[in-house]
C-alpha cells in the first residue's frame, strides 16, 4: 500500500515538472534580443571582424589578413581557430549559429555544408552583394559554384578546391592504369616490387571519406545518389556495379588487411613510407610525398586522374567555401573580406602561401601560382578539378552521409551484398527526405 | 512574556532546512530530464526553419513571410503585364485578390500589424530578426490551413501557366513567382507536436535495437571482467607487503588518464599494421589476424571492452578495497583458531561481508558503462559497419551532427529509462541488503 502511495506521489511530481517545462519551452531564445539601431555602417568607423576556420599550419591566413587590412584600414580581422576535423568543426558551428550567436562574422565551410546552412538560416545569401559588385561567377570552376548554390541563391563563395586523384610510384609503374580493372590488375602484379607491401590504398573506414571514395566509383560507373531534382536514384544497376567494384578491391589481398580503418592519415603515412604502389588521396599528398625530410619516396611520385569505370573517370569535389554568418553585425564589411579572400588576390595568397588549389580558372596561368604547387602547372590537374563531381547537395546531407556510411561499410565488411546496400540506401534516404 | 509572532513546528522546520536541497534536486536532476522528455514529443530540428521551434499551434515565420510578401505584389503586377491571353490575366488577378484578402485578415489584428511593421523595418535595413517573439506569430489553425491551401493552389496555377507558355523568359518569370509562393507557403508553420510518434519510430528502428544490444553486451561483459579483476587486485593490495603504497598508487593510473586520451592510445596499440597489442595478440594466436581488432565488428567490440576493462578495473578495485578494510581482522583470527583454511575464510567471511560494497560498485559501474560514449566515439566512431555503435553515440549523432533535437531527445530519454530500470533493480537488491533495518 505504502509503495503504491509513493509511486503516485512520484507520478504527480513528474507530471508537474512536465507541465512546467511545457509552459516555459519557448522562453530560452529571447535573451539575445538586440535591436541595435546605431550600427548603420559608416566606412570610417573601425570594425573588427571575427573570421573562423580550421587550424591552419601554413600561415597563409595571417598573410591574407594582413594584405586585407592594408587595403581596408578600417577593418581589423581577428582569427578564430577551429578544430582541424571537419565533422567537429561542423558541430561547433551549428551549436553557435543555432543559438543565433553574432560572435563569428566570416567562416570557411566544407563544400558539403552550404545547403544545410542555407536551409537552417545560418548564412547570409550573397546574391545582392555579387550583383552590386559585379562578380563574374563564370570565372570560377562550375562545380565549386554549384556547391555553394541552394534553391537558386548563392550562399557561399568558393575559396579553394580539391579533388581526388590517383598517386603512383614512378619508379615502379610505367603506364598508370586507365580503368579500375587495369588498376586491379596492375596493383596485384606490382605489389611487392621495391619493398612495397600493398598494391593500392584508399579510404574505407566508416567516416565521411568513405563517401568521397564511393561517390567516385558510383560516378565512374554512371550512377548517382540524387538527381538534379533531388530525387533519390541510388538504387540502380550502375551503383550496384560500383559497390561491387569497391568490394572487389577492399576484399583483395593487394590492399592492407586493415583497409577498413584507413582514412587519409593512414593512407599518407603508408604511402610516404614506401609501402604502396598506388594510392587514392587528395592533391596535398603530392607535396608531402615529395618532401625529402619525411618521405622515403621523394622524387618517385606521380599522379593522374582516377581510373575510369564504364562511364569515364570521376573524382569527388572537396575544398572549402567562405560564408557569412546570418547574424553578423557587420555584413557589409564581412562581404568585403569574403570578396577579397575569394577574389584573385586572396586566392593567390591561399595558393602561394597555403598550397591550396584556386577555384578561379585564370589563376592557373599565373606564374607565381604555377611555381607554388607542383600540381598547379599540370593541365591534367586543372582538368580533374574542372570535372570534379560534388557529393549529394541537400539540406539533410549529414543524415544522407550517415546512412551511406553505414550501408557502404556493411557492404565492404561483407555483411550485406551490393544490391542490398543500394536498396537500403534508396529506401532510407527516401524516408529521411520525406520526414 | 514576549509573544512570538511566528513559529515553525519541528516538522515544518525540518522541511525548511531540506528545501534548498530539494530545489537543487529539482533544478539539476528532474528539470533536464523533463525538458528532454518534452523535446522528444516534437518534430524539432534546429536546421530546418519550419521546425526549429517547438510549436503547439500554427505559427507564421514573420521574417520570411514579410520578406516574401514585399516581392509578391510587384512580381504579380509584372506578370499581369507580360501575361498573354485574358484567362492568364484573370488568374493572376484572382491570385492577387486572394493573397490580399488573406493578408489583410492576418494584419486585421492590431498586434500582428505592429509586429509586421517592425519586422518590415528591420528587413529594410538588412537586419536579421533575432527576437523569437517578434519572428514567430501564433495564428489560428484554420486560418493557417486555409492560407496554405490557397497559396499552394496559386502556386500550381502559376506553374501550369509557366508550362503552357512558349516564351522562355516568361516561363522563367512565372516559375520564379511560383517558387516565391511556395516559399511563402513554407513560412506558415504547422504545429510540430507529434506526441509519442518519435517513440513509435524508434521502437521499430533496427538501428536503435542494435545499438541498445551493443550497449547491453558491452555493459555486461566489461562489468563482469572488471568485477573479477577488481576483486583480485583489491585482495592483493589489501595485504601488507613491501612497496604496497607504490602499487596502490600505480594501480590507479589507468583510471586517472582521460578517456579520450586513453582511447587514442589504444587506437595506436590496436592498429592493424603497427599496433603492438594487435601484433602480440596475433602472435599468441588469441585473435585471427592483427587487423581483426578494428576492422571487424566482433573485433571492434572486443577492443572496446578490453580498453574499458583496462581503464576502469582500478576504480572497481578501489571501491572493493574500501569494503575490505571495514572487515574486522578479529573475524579472521577467530576462524584461524577454528581451523578454517584460506578458501573457507574467503567464501564464508570476506565475500558475505563484501556483498554490499560489491553491489554499490556494480551499480556505479553498470550505470557508467551503459552510458558509454567517449571511448567508442574516439576509438571506432561506431564502425565498422556500425557494429560498435552504442546508444549514446547514436543519440549524439542524431542530436548534434544532424541537429535533430526531437529524435535525439527521444534517444536520450530511452537511455534514461534504461538507466532508471537498472538503478531500480540494483536499489531493490541493495535495499534489501544494505538498508534493511538501518534506515530508522
Amino acid at each position: 500500500m505504502k509503495v503504491k502511495k509513493k509511486l503516485f506521489g512520484g507520478f504527480w511530481i513528474l507530471l508537474l515538472v512536465v507541465i512546467l517545462a511545457a509552459c516555459s519551452g519557448d522562453s530560452e531564445a529571447d535573451g539575445n534580443d538586440k535591436e541595435s539601431d546605431d550600427s548603420d555602417s559608416n566606412s570610417d568607423e573601425q570594425v573588427t571582424l571575427t573570421y573562423a576556420r580550421g587550424v591552419d599550419t601554413t600561415g597563409a591566413t595571417e598573410v591574407l589578413a594582413e594584405a586585407f587590412e592594408k587595403e581596408h584600414p578600417n577593418i581589423k580581422i581577428e582569427f578564430q581557430e577551429m578544430p582541424s576535423d571537419s565533422g567537429e568543426q561542423h558541430d561547433q558551428y551549428v551549436t553557435a549559429f543555432s543559438a543565433k550567436s553574432a560572435e563569428i562574422d566570416v567562416f570557411d565551410a566544407d563544400v558539403i555544408w552550404p545547403a544545410e546552412f542555407a536551409q537552417a538560416d545560418y548564412a547570409l545569401d550573397l546574391d545582392r552583394f555579387i550583383e552590386a559588385d559585379d562578380i563574374d561567377m563564370d570565372a570560377y570552376f562550375e562545380g565549386t559554384v554549384k556547391a555553394g548554390n541552394f534553391k537558386g541563391k548563392q550562399w557561399a563563395m568558393p575559396k579553394f578546391t580539391d579533388a581526388g586523384v590517383l598517386f603512383y610510384r614512378t619508379d615502379i609503374v610505367d603506364d598508370p592504369p586507365e580503368t579500375w580493372d587495369e588498376l586491379i590488375e596492375q596493383a596485384d602484379e606490382l605489389k611487392g616490387e621495391k619493398d612495397t607491401e600493398f598494391g593500392y590504398l584508399m579510404q574505407a573506414s566508416q567516416y565521411e571519406g568513405l563517401i568521397t571514395n564511393a561517390v567516385e566509383y558510383i560516378g565512374a560507373y554512371g550512377g548517382a545518389v540524387l538527381d538534379e531534382d533531388e530525387n533519390v536514384v541510388v538504387d540502380s544497376p550502375e551503383t550496384v556495379k560500383a559497390i561491387e567494384k569497391m568490394q572487389e578491391i577492399v576484399g583483395s589481398d593487394f590492399v592492407p588487411s586493415n583497409i577498413l580503418n584507413f582514412t587519409e592519415i593512414e593512407t599518407e603515412s603508408a604511402f610516404i613510407e614506401g609501402n604502396a604502389v598506388f594510392a587514392r588521396n587528395w592533391p596535398y599528398l603530392q607535396a608531402s610525398s615529395n618532401d625529402e625530410d619525411k618521405s622515403k619516396v621523394a622524387g618517385n611520385v606521380g599522379f593522374t586522374t582516377l581510373p575510369a569505370g564504364d562511364d569515364g573517370s570521376a573524382s569527388a569535389l572537396g575544398g572549402w567555401m567562405s560564408m557569412i554568418n546570418r547574424y553578423s553585425e557587420h555584413p557589409e564589411e564581412a562581404w568585403e573580406f569574403v570578396k577579397f579572400m575569394t577574389g584573385p588576390e586572396g586566392q593567390k595568397i591561399t595558393a602561394v602561401d597555403g598550397g591550396s588549389a584556386p577555384t578561379l580558372v585564370d589563376l592557373y596561368d599565373d606564374e607565381e601560382v604555377q611555381d607554388a604547387g607542383v600540381t598547379f602547372s599540370e593541365p591534367d590537374f586543372v582538368e580533374v578539378l574542372e570535372n570534379a563531381i560534388p557529393r549529394p547537395v541537400s539540406p539533410i546531407y549529414p543524415e544522407i552521409s550517415d546512412i551511406m556510411q553505414i550501408e557502404l561499410s556493411k557492404a565492404l565488411t561483407g555483411d550485406i551484398t551490393a544490391e542490398e546496400a543500394a536498396g537500403n540506401m534508396q529506401t532510407k534516404i527516401e524516408d529521411a527526405m520525406e520526414d | 512574556m514576549k509573544k512570538r509572532r511566528f513559529q515553525l513546528n519541528e516538522k515544518q522546520l525540518g522541511y525548511a532546512f531540506v528545501l534548498p536541497s530539494l530545489l537543487l534536486v529539482f533544478v539539476v536532476i528532474l528539470w533536464p530530464v523533463a525538458q528532454s522528455f518534452w523535446n522528444s514529443m516534437f518534430d524539432y530540428r534546429l536546421n530546418d526553419p519550419t521546425r526549429s521551434e517547438k510549436m503547439m499551434d500554427a505559427n507564421i515565420d514573420l521574417e520570411t513571410y514579410v520578406d516574401n510578401y514585399f516581392f509578391i505584389e510587384s512580381q504579380l503586377d509584372a506578370l499581369a503585364d507580360t501575361a498573354v491571353g485574358d484567362q492568364d490575366k484573370q488568374t493572376i488577378h484572382e491570385i492577387e485578390d486572394g493573397i490580399e484578402k488573406h493578408h489583410s485578415e492576418l494584419i486585421s489584428d492590431k498586434q500582428v500589424k505592429e509586429k509586421v511593421d517592425k519586422v518590415d523595418k528591420l528587413l529594410m535595413r538588412y537586419k536579421p530578426v533575432n527576437n523569437t517573439d517578434l519572428k514567430y506569430q501564433k495564428v489560428d489553425n484554420d486560418f493557417a490551413a486555409d492560407y496554405r491551401k490557397a497559396l499552394s493552389s496559386y502556386e500550381q496555377d502559376l506553374v501550369a501557366i509557366a508550362e503552357s507558355s512558349g516564351d522562355k523568359d516568361a516561363q522563367a518569370d512565372f516559375q520564379q513567382t511560383a517558387d516565391l509562393l511556395g516559399s511563402t507557403n513554407e513560412a506558415i508553420l504547422k504545429s510540430n507536436f507529434i506526441g509519442f510518434d518519435n517513440y513509435k519510430k524508434y521502437f521499430k528502428d533496427k538501428r536503435m535495437w542494435q545499438s541498445l544490444g551493443n550497449t547491453t553486451f558491452f555493459t555486461v561483459i566489461s562489468v563482469f571482467f572488471e568485477l573479477v579483476l577488481g576483486l583480485l587486485v583489491a585482495l592483493l593490495i589489501n595485504r601488507t607487503f613491501k612497496g604496497r603504497g607504490l602499487i596502490r598508487a600505480s594501480v590507479l593510473i589507468p583510471w586517472a588518464v582521460p578517456t579520450a586520451v586513453a582511447a587514442m592510445m589504444w587506437g595506436f596499440l590496436y592498429d592493424g599494421q603497427s599496433g603492438i597489442v594487435a601484433h602480440y595478440l596475433d602472435v599468441l594466436k588469441i585473435i585471427p589476424g592483427s587487423s581483426w581488432l578494428l576492422s571487424t565488428g566482433d573485433g571492434g567490440l572486443f577492443s572496446i571492452i578490453l580498453a574499458d576493462v583496462w581503464k576502469t578495473t582500478p576504480y572497481m578495485a578501489l571501491l572493493i578495497l574500501a569494503g575490505l578494510q571495514t572487515i574486522p581482522g578479529s573475524l579472521y583470527e577467530a576462524s584461524d583458531v577454528d581451523g578454517a583454511n584460506k578458501f573457507q575464510q574467503f567464501f564464508n567471511i570476506t565475500l558475505p561481508l563484501l556483498k554490499s560494497s560489491i553491489l554499490v560498485a556494480l551499480l556505479f559501474r553498470t550505470l557508467d558503462a551503459f552510458r558509454v560514449f567517449d571511448l567508442i566515439y574516439v576509438l571506432t566512431g561506431g564502425g565498422p559497419a556500425n557494429s560498435t555503435e552504442s546508444i549514446s553515440v547514436y543519440a549524439y549523432k542524431t542530436m548534434f551532427a544532424q541537429q535533430n533535437f526531437g529524435e535525439g531527445s527521444t534517444l536520450s530519454v530511452i537511455v534514461f529509462l534504461c538507466v532508471a530500470l537498472i538503478s531500480f533493480i540494483y536499489v531493490k537488491l541493495i535495499g534489501s541488503e544494505l538498508f534493511a533495518g538501518r534506515t530508522k
